[in-house]
């Protein structure tokens, strides 16, 4: 019975990781046709995404610069949030902190309706700028939860032992607590980047067809037929992910950050 | 102590002044939109796909009877929130009983090997919709992958001698000549359920990886077996992990859009994509979808209620 | 009631060896313990012994039965655990009776057995409570009762004090001791603590490195130490280095009269051992096995004065009386006289020698 578990473990990774490499796969299809085992295999997919095809250049510019604003907005509005709740514990900093998690916690296709409507009202509707504050909007639980991972991590003796050595709050924030967190920070800030990236729903609504992002342009390009093209674009999008993961695990705990207990440890 | 009370009168009004500033924006980003889509939900379409405020109850009421009521009734967008909640409760429990025993299994291992399969999840965690509907739709599709590799393979050939192809056939799961795939609900649960796996992995992960190894040998001390300690110690330790877990999931799942709008059969659509029509599409009606997003929030609602209620219910019982 | 016999029994980590091939029995209805530093093997050899760990060699065997490769759920030894253990989501009284719930026993003999297990455990009454609303003491106690319900053959316990505070340590010893001599089982302890395991056990079995450098009773193991190792751990020893010649031990300059010993050959390295409270202490240089010292510092602890000493041949430490008539001051020259009977002369191992 020994061989059960490895062999479970082995069919589920086979189950998640046989689309991704599918996908993979098509991208070197040298027709227009996404076939699988590819054809004639080419590299020159590759080239159009990055360099020929304007309309792909153009969307994957779109999702990098929204992915990095929403991941920055995020965590800019995350960090007062979670500061005051670790800080203060009052019910005016959890009631905030759970109206700002409101919209992860629920059908992200209502809130994707409410924010077109919301930007409809204030000019913002198919603007670029209004679909990066969407994603801050929808992705803020996140940076939210784990900030506040990274606060918790900080054993407050020495806050004490700072503020006997003369530390106010703007300084113990600055020498004790920001350094402490930043791991934390940065992967909170990344999840938020990968997360945006790929998210579908929400730009769906926002952008009003007035611009795309690479995933939406997939998603256009749907009806028409999938090409390998596209393919191309989710290689960058995996790759991308499997290198921002990479890093949040070799910087910071990856499991503890995910709630394992480190005193547990196997 | 006095060099903070002498400067809290400024500090204090900073304070005041900067976390109304948060509430506000808070309020704003995350509260403002959910106002909105009730608001215009009470609103009418007038002519032109334009539409304008009002207090009417007209919306929700066309969505259980029908535009056409009273002349005839139309179930059709009640038919529309049971397939959302088909589809969503089908995958999201299919997930978390196929996750669970492989998340078991991850937090047997080392902490490095478990960080290696974290990161493999997460990043097919944040694998958009999209590109999952891409890859399995290559999967499925008649021309490659499944269908093709089954009938190259023989394999169809051979279901069709032993005359288990018409059990196929009666599922829906095969055209007169070959296996078929999509559009099914059968691919649409496939995918919906590769959609939350990593999600169910990544959501167990904390609950079970928390459970006391010592409990376990101390209930084998006790002369438990492998399956006795699963169903007395684990399980019950990690039920409302996994009940929780399920919910969220369900919840996720309701909202899912491109893996419906790809595979699931053009009678058997759910509301997500409802509300893009409507909304977005050839009616242009604003309030009725937003109506219709009202309902699938507040059917989403009453099920995570009746969710938490079973599993309080049982705690209850127990003690 | 059998013996439980060990033969040859090791484990190892790729090539870390955490027990090294020993041979050991624990006698029926003693209490032994497993006494060492952390890291010297000895939860590695109990949970061999409980069948949570496979040893990679050797045999176990209970009576004439042979039990290495049966599993720790069909063993039948009753387990203490270091955290106890104990399942938050039932009450007392179901984790007490979970052995025979497992076993498939009715309602009813489930719940007389859990009343009478609480109140061996002084706990009656408390069965129906959640594990969440008990004190430390009171969950050790469930823990033992718990370990006890399925009259296991052999009873472990892994440093079961550990999570008490010290005030309760001493009491559960002793009431843990009268528990076991009343129902006579065989039991093994693993402990860190030589006080703990001098108040408990019947035998203790000293180990370090995955080594037993010791079996013996408390009194054996506290004035006939086999080795430096074991007088240094349990309590505290006075060990000198010096040579062997004959009736002799020659230390430095010094020299020191002992009892002849067989077992070590003439003119071998050995070291000299002599308990602090066996030593004398003289303003006046006694005739014979006084070495001169310097008073570094005084330790009243009420009853006895702990003092320390500086000599020639390094520092010593030595317990009088709190009765004493010597007026003992910081600096004092004094004589400290090793009496002849009580200098035990230890083999000085390859290792010692090295170092």
């Amino acid at each position: 019975m020994r061989w059960v578990r490895p062999l479970y473990m082995a069919l589920s990774a086979l189950f998640i990781a046989l689309p991704i490499v599918v996908v993979c796969a098509s991208a070197l299809n040298s027709g227009r046709a996404m076939l699988f085992p590819p054809e004639d295999p080419t590299l020159d997919r590759f080239l159009a995404f990055f360099v020929e095809e304007e309309i792909w250049v153009t969307a994957l510019r779109h999702s990098i610069i929204i992915a990095l604003g929403a991941a920055a907005l995020a965590t800019l509005m995350a960090w007062p949030i979670a500061y005051q709740i670790w800080k203060r514990k009052d019910g005016l900093s959890k009631l905030i902190a759970g109206l700002a998690s409101l919209p992860f916690a629920l059908p992200p296709i209502v809130f994707g309706v409410g924010l077109s409507f919301l930007w409809s009202f204030t000019t913002g509707l198919g603007e670029i700028w209004a679909g990066m504050v969407s994603h801050a909007a929808f992705f803020l639980a996140l940076p939210l939860v784990i900030i506040s991972i990274g606060l918790q991590s900080i054993d407050r003796a020495h806050l004490d032992a700072a503020a006997t050595m003369g530390a106010g709050e703007a300084v113990t924030f600055r020498t004790l607590i920001f350094p402490q967190t930043l791991p934390y920070t940065a992967s909170a800030f990344f999840f938020v980047l990968v997360l945006s990236f790929n998210e579908f729903i929400i730009m769906f609504f926002v952008s009003s067809a007035a611009y795309s992002t690479v995933t939406l342009q997939i998603f256009n390009s749907l009806r028409n037929g999938f090409t390998p093209t596209m393919a191309v674009g989710a290689i960058t999008f995996i790759l991308a992910s499997v290198l921002v993961f990479a890093l949040v695990a070799r910087f910071g705990n990856l499991p503890k950050l995910l709630g394992a207990d480190d005193s547990n440890a196997p | 102590m006095t060099v903070e009370a002498s400067s809290l009168a400024p500090n204090g009004f900073r304070r005041l002044a900067s976390r109304g500033l948060i509430l506000a924006l808070v309020l704003f980003l995350s509260v403002a939109p959910f106002l909105l889509v009730i608001a215009v939900s009470l609103g009418q379409k007038i002519e032109g796909g334009a539409w304008d405020w009002g207090l009417t109850f007209e919306n929700y009421q066309r969505f259980f009877v029908g535009g056409d009521w009273p002349e005839s009734w139309s179930p059709l967008h009640l038919q529309q929130l049971w397939y959302s909640l088909f589809y969503a409760i089908a995958a999201s429990l299919l997930a978390v009983v196929t996750a669970f025993p492989f998340t078991w299994a991850m937090t047997q291992l080392s902490r490095r090997t478990q960080a290696l399969w974290l990161i493999f999840f997460l990043t097919s965690l944040s694998l958009s919709e999209v590109f999952v509907a891409m890859g399995w739709d290559v999967l499925l599709s008649n021309r490659s992958g499944l269908p093709m590799l089954l009938r190259e393979g023989g394999i169809t050939q051979w279901l069709k001698e032993v005359g288990w192809f018409q059990t196929f056939r009666d599922w829906g799961l095969a055209n007169p000549r070959d296996l078929r795939f999509k559009p099914t609900s059968f691919a649409t649960i496939l995918t919906m359920t590769y959609l939350v796996w990593p999600y169910a992995v990544i959501l167990l992960y904390p609950a079970l990886s928390r459970v006391d190894r010592s409990m376990l040998e101390a209930a084998a001390t006790m002369g438990a077996k492998p399956t006795a300690v699963m169903l007395s110690i684990v399980l019950p330790l990690v039920r409302l992990s996994l009940i929780g877990t399920t919910l969220l999931l369900f919840v996720f799942l309701l909202g899912a859009y491109v893996v419906v709008a790809v595979f699931a059969e053009p009678a058997k659509q759910t509301l997500s994509i409802a509300i893009y029509e409507t909304i977005h599409g050839l009616t242009l009606n604003a309030p009725f979808g937003a109506a219709q997003a009202i309902l699938l929030l507040v059917a989403a609602t009453l099920l995570l209620i009746i969710g938490t209620r079973l599993s309080r219910a049982r705690r209850v019982g127990e003690g | 009631m059998a013996d439980l016999r060990l033969d040859k029994i090791g484990k190892t980590y790729g090539v870390y060896t955490a027990v090294e091939d020993l041979n050991l029995t624990f006698e029926a209805g003693k209490l032994t313990a497993l006494l060492g530093p952390s890291g010297c093997g000895k939860t590695t050899l109990l949970r061999m012994i409980a069948g949570l760990e496979v040893p990679t060699h050797g045999r176990l065997f209970l009576g004439d039965e042979e039990i290495t490769d049966l599993k720790a759920e069909v063993r039948n030894f009753g387990m203490v655990f270091q955290s106890f253990a104990l399942f938050p989501h039932m009450s007392v009284a179901e984790n007490i009776a979970y052995s025979l719930r497992i076993a498939g026993r009715s309602r009813r003999d489930c719940e007389a057995r859990a009343a009478e297990l609480l109140r061996l455990v002084q706990l009656e009454g408390l069965g129906g409570r959640r594990i969440g609303a008990l004190s430390g003491g009171q969950r050790q106690r469930v823990a033992i009762a718990r370990a006890l319900a399925q009259e296991p053959r052999i009873f472990l316990l892994d440093e079961p004090m550990s999570a008490l505070d010290a005030q309760l340590r001493g009491d559960m010893q002793m009431e843990l001791r009268r528990l076991q001599q009343r129902l006579g089982i065989t039991t093994i302890v693993v402990t860190h603590d030589q006080k703990e395991a001098m108040t408990m056990a019947d035998r203790i079995v000293v180990m370090s490195r995955g080594r037993v450098e010791q079996v013996g009773s408390p009194q054996d193991i506290y004035h006939r130490p086999a080795n430096a190792f074991v007088a240094a751990f349990i309590g505290t020893a006075n060990l000198l280095p010096g040579l062997l010649h004959q009736d002799q031990i020659q230390v430095g300059a010094d020299r020191f009269q002992v009892s002849p010993e067989m077992r070590i050959s003439d003119r071998s390295e050995v070291t000299l051992f002599c308990r602090p409270e066996a030593l004398n202490l003289y303003r006046e240089a006694p005739p014979s096995n006084g070495l001169a010292a310097e008073v570094t510092f005084l330790r009243d602890l009420g009853p006895s004065i702990e003092v320390h000493l500086t000599s020639a041949q390094g520092d010593i430490t030595v317990e009088v009386s709190g009765r004493t008539d010597l007026d003992l001051q910081l600096g004092d020259r004094l004589y400290v006289e090793f009496p002849r009977e009580a200098i035990r002369v230890l083999p000085r191992d390859a290792e010692e020698k090295a170092a």
